[in-house]
């Protein structure tokens, strides 16, 4: 299988230095290693949002800097720490995230698909303000399946969810994107989702274990 | 109708100052820990005004083009650093927007007022230096306010940003929002006055107009058009500064800087 992402020599604010990673398309990742390790900014370089001081990443081959950035952004999708949703409906949400990014939003049928991937099942028409931290966190991540990405990155995505949901939505989330040809990324403290899922475990700030 | 105003004497005017002796009642009262600034800010303005009223007597008195270009180009100067100095940590591209925007649009609604509207000559000081402070101290709060709010805003709303930047949404699209939002805030209380203007209140320079035995239809004309002067050159100045300082938050990389 080919590399969809690969990096080289990368290096952040002369601070944070990485080693080369090669990550094969679709398959499933986990990134871990200790905190300021540079995690985060790792999947910020990837996506493009920072750039390197120091070496190059490729994405499919080429030079992401060589990409157009927003182009790039709508192929690999970064869910961050911090979720954030409009005061509207879920259905509203996905609205007026697809408007910004200029895309066609998905129909209803769609919408519940999504939110049934990461275990949601109530209404669209609920008001998001009423919703819990978790509730709002696996929309967040429904909104960024929709945006159909080539790559998938999510930063801690279970932080504000119990064990229980938390392997619900992961376990959903994983065959959706093998059924797709997703390439999953996920920056995760969590060892026994790690060793369930990962096809691949690199290790930031430590050794490297495949 | 009297023709002119009544000097007040130099005794009689002390006397306003005891006014503020309530100020400071209310404040120790109040718990409000400001006598210090409420002394400072009285000793600076008279100072400052008096200092003023001498630079304006002999600027009328000696009428040059050179002074009263000198005159508007430190009130230009003073204003965009007020501005400047209230928003620290802009960047250097920020900063000139708000300078460049402040300072033209100032000069092209006082070049406008001077010789479209009252028909004088823009080197004329009785006509031009007023209006300029007018034109420029309004159009300072406004370009304060908007900026503050736009940078508050960016503040509190940074997942926001963050989450759409994350998603493939466009710099421009993700802060026009902010800019529009500040914009607004910024020409509301301009539009507020003018609401409750002749009702609520009668405004300074009418007023000043009236006391020195202007017919009461002239100053009002003066005040319309000023008023409708003020509205236009905060909202340019506004506009101008945070349409093209929103810019200079991100990079041809669309990548966005903010610390701002």
């Amino acid at each position: 299988m080919v590399n969809i992402l690969e990096t080289n020599n990368l290096v952040f604010n002369q601070m944070l230095f990485y080693p080369d990673i090669a990550i094969k398309k679709g398959s499933v990742v986990f990134i871990q290693g200790p905190s300021g390790a540079g995690k985060s900014t790792l999947f910020r370089l990837i996506n493009n949002t920072v750039s390197p001081s120091e070496g190059k990443i490729l994405f499919n081959g080429v030079d992401i800097e060589e990409i157009d950035s927003i182009d790039l952004r709508r192929k690999i999708i970064l869910v961050g720490q911090s979720t954030y949703l409009f005061n509207k409906t879920i259905k509203e949400n996905f609205i007026q995230f697809h408007k910004y990014r200029e895309t066609k939003p998905p129909e209803e049928r769609e919408i519940k698909e999504y939110l049934n991937i990461c275990c949601i099942d109530f209404s669209t028409d609920t008001l998001c303000e009423n919703l819990s931290g978790g509730e709002k966190q696996r929309i967040f991540l429904a909104i960024a399946l929709s945006f159909k990405p080539k790559v998938l990155l999510l930063d801690e995505p279970t932080s504000a969810l119990d064990s229980n949901t938390a392997d619900c939505v992961i376990t959903n989330i994983v065959n959706y994107c093998k059924q797709k040809g997703i390439t999953l990324i996920i920056i995760s403290h969590d060892i026994a989702l790690a060793d369930k899922y990962a096809e691949q475990i690199i290790m930031i700030g430590g050794t490297d274990d495949e | 109708m009297n023709s002119g105003v009544v000097a007040i004497s130099i005794w009689r005017f002390l006397m306003i100052y005891l006014l503020l002796l309530i100020v400071l009642g209310i404040m120790k009262k109040s718990n409000i820990d400001q006598s210090k600034l409420l002394f400072i800010a009285s000793v600076r303005m008279t100072v400052q005004l008096v200092i003023a009223g001498f630079i304006l007597t002999y600027i009328f008195k000696n009428p040059h083009p050179a002074f009263t270009v000198i005159y508007i180009l430190s009130m230009i100067a003073f204003a965009i650093h007020r501005v400047l100095s209230k928003n620290k940590g802009l960047n250097l591209r920020f900063k000139i927007a708000i300078g460049v925007s402040l300072s033209l649009s100032g000069l092209a609604i006082i070049l406008f007022f001077v010789i479209a509207v009252v028909n004088q000559n823009i080197f004329n000081p009785q006509y031009t230096i007023p209006l300029s402070g007018m034109i420029f101290g309004n159009a300072m709060t406004g370009v304060n306010l908007g900026v503050k709010t736009f940078r508050e805003s960016i503040d509190s709303e940074r997942s926001r940003i963050e989450a759409l930047v994350n998603f493939g949404a466009k710099p421009k699209h993700i802060l026009r929002p902010f800019v529009n939002q500040a914009l607004e805030t910024a020409i509301l209380p301009t539009l507020n006055s003018m609401v409750g203007m002749g009702i609520v209140s009668l405004p300074g320079m009418m007023t000043g107009q009236i006391l020195s035995g202007t017919l009461p239809m002239t100053a009002i004309i003066y005040q319309i058009a000023i008023m409708i002067a003020i509205c236009t050159v905060v909202c340019l100045a506004v506009f101008g500064s945070l349409y093209f300082g929103y810019r200079t938050l991100y990079n041809d990389r669309n990548q966005i800087n903010y610390i701002i």
